[in-house]
């Protein structure tokens, strides 16, 4: 790890919260966290769990978990205290690390400061296996599936990253926005950023203008990495300030809206790029110059072909902790449940979009049966459904008669992480069905029929 | 005279429809996250202000309402909502 994520000289700076880190200090930082997670009872081949903002205690944290030779899961700081409550029971990690109190912060900042909290938690189980990156992903029934993936995985990915010439390279800068507890934020921003040699930069904060200022901070070939929302943001600019280091913006994690790349190039007169990942595999295809979009080229190694319609891509061992249902992964494939075509010609991919219920939110996913589940378990509420509607995530509810939908939403919110929260929840006397009986889940059907009635929560 | 726009409940909801090219009529009376950070980027763009407020102050905004108050408060008094307005 120390050759792939630390080699460099040590005064290179290589991460900057606020302030620079340079590559020397990164080392000292890890083998001290080193040292407090052995304390806290991390054993060799034992597990930790992490459930942190970003921030420099996040990577520190991350990197000595693994020279621990530790299997590190990633919990997105945002799940709710019941959501973690309940991955920590299933994955029973020896060590939980979290972010400490803080005082009350500026909104919208785009990293965390807190001191960090080691917690060892006595009947954590050792590693089951080879895996060192565990991360879970919402699934469309029962609970969350439990991704895992090896060192060699991992560095397989980094090697893919390595080859593309338009992204990051030793020297650049990479200022990012995406979440690093998820896959594309994870390893092509922050470990290709360590493993190649580039300035990895975390905006002060999130709004137009917070982007800017980081990507002006610094002279040296800047490339923004984040999510399309981040995109139309910055494109939405009228007259932004001169960005003279910027070089490429790159997305991912949700479809981009087909106007956008050509505007975005015209405004800051260089290419939007956007990828196509997951979780189980880390990136699969790019178009990095914004010229074949919306197709992507499938990036080195990987194989894919489309069945019934369905993108599926050649992994030969199981993706996930334990079994596995036969339509995620079979026969050495990985069933993307993502609609696609591929160009016999080109081989390039377009996504078309999910065939299932997971829907994205700024980049995130979330997935509508698991929200719909659990807002049925709220008290009084007796029967829901959940639509994607207008860009957002919108609740329909028949609910008891002493409960508002106002108190049927917060009951949700307390349960599940905001960003999975719809937006709206309308309670209807009945909701619509279909001859058959069965609820009807026609995003319009549901607007008329919430038109009639009370406003929303 | 001053030159700002007023910052009011058609300032907000136009704003909001920017967000994804909507007409206004489509926009929701509750703001989302994402729509919020819209709006705090179009805000400080137009008054040309930083908005700088406080976690917890932003995470109360959950309406049009809640954005008009909460970010009017924070404009030169040319642009702030009137009382009542």
């Amino acid at each position: 790890m120390d050759d792939l994520l630390l080699a460099g000289p040590d005064t290179d700076d290589c991460l900057r919260f606020g302030t620079p880190t340079d590559r020397g200090t990164l080392r000292r930082l890890v083998a001290e966290r080193q040292l407090r997670l052995r304390a806290a009872g991390l054993t060799p081949d034992g597990t930790a769990a992490l459930s942190m903002g970003p921030s420099l205690e996040f990577v520190v944290t991350l990197l000595a978990g693994w020279r621990e030779g530790a299997q590190v899961a990633l919990l997105d700081h945002r799940l709710s205290a019941a959501e973690t409550a309940a991955a920590l029971d299933r994955l029973a990690p020896q060590v939980l690390v979290e972010d400490g109190p803080t005082p009350p912060g500026a909104a919208l900042r785009g990293y965390v400061e807190a001191p960090v909290v080691v917690t060892g938690r006595p009947g954590g189980r050792p590693a089951a296996g080879e895996h060192r990156l565990i991360q879970l992903s919402s699934g469309s029934t029962g609970p969350s599936k439990v991704i895992a993936r090896t060192g060699a995985d991992l560095a397989a990915e980094l090697d893919r990253y390595a080859r593309m010439p338009d992204f990051p390279r030793r020297g650049g800068r990479v200022v990012l926005l995406s979440s690093m507890v998820h896959v594309l934020g994870l390893v092509g921003g922050l470990l290709h950023a360590l493993h190649a040699g580039a300035e990895l930069v975390l905006p002060d904060r999130l709004t137009g203008d917070g982007i800017l200022d980081a990507v002006r901070a610094g002279e040296r070939p800047t490339t923004v990495i984040g999510v399309p929302f981040h995109a139309q943001l910055l494109t939405a600019i009228a007259q932004p300030p001169p960005t003279p280091s910027l070089v490429r913006m790159i997305v991912a994690g949700e479809l981009v809206r087909p106007a956008v790349p050509q505007a975005f190039r015209e405004r800051y007169g260089v290419p939007l790029g956007t990828m196509y990942g997951m979780t189980e595999l880390g990136v699969i295809a790019t178009d990095l110059d914004g010229t074949a979009h919306p197709a992507l080229t499938p990036a080195h190694g990987h194989e894919l072909i489309v069945r019934d319609g369905e993108l599926h891509i050649r992994r030969p061992d199981n993706p996930y902790l334990g079994t596995v249902a036969a339509d995620r992964w079979s026969d050495g494939w990985l069933h993307t449940r993502d609609a696609a075509e591929i160009d016999p010609d080109t081989g390039r991919v377009v996504v078309l979009g999910r065939r299932d219920s997971q829907v994205s939110v700024g980049g995130l996913k979330v997935d509508l049966n698991e929200v719909e589940q659990t807002l049925r378990e709220v008290p009084g509420v007796t029967e829901c459904v959940l639509v994607f509607d207008n860009g957002a995530i919108r609740a329909y509810a028949e609910l008891d008669a002493t409960t508002s939908p106002q108190e049927a939403r917060g009951r949700l919110a307390a349960r599940i992480a905001g960003y999975k929260v719809p937006r709206t929840l309308r309670a209807l006397p009945r909701l619509p069905r279909t001859n058959t009986g069965k609820l009807l889940r026609s995003a319009e059907a549901l607007r008329a029929a919430g038109e009639q009635m009370a406003p929303s929560a | 005279m001053s030159l700002l726009p007023p910052f009011d409940r058609a300032a907000v909801i136009g704003m909001l429809a920017a967000f994804g090219d909507r007409d206004p009529s489509a926009v929701d009376e509750e703001i989302g996250s994402l729509e919020l950070t819209w709006l705090v980027t179009e805000v400080e763009q137009r008054y040309g202000i930083t908005v700088e407020l406080p976690e917890d102050a932003l995470d109360a905004v959950w309406t049009v309402d809640d954005a008009v108050r909460v970010l009017g408060a924070l404009l030169p008094a040319a642009a702030a909502p009137a009382e009542g307005r």
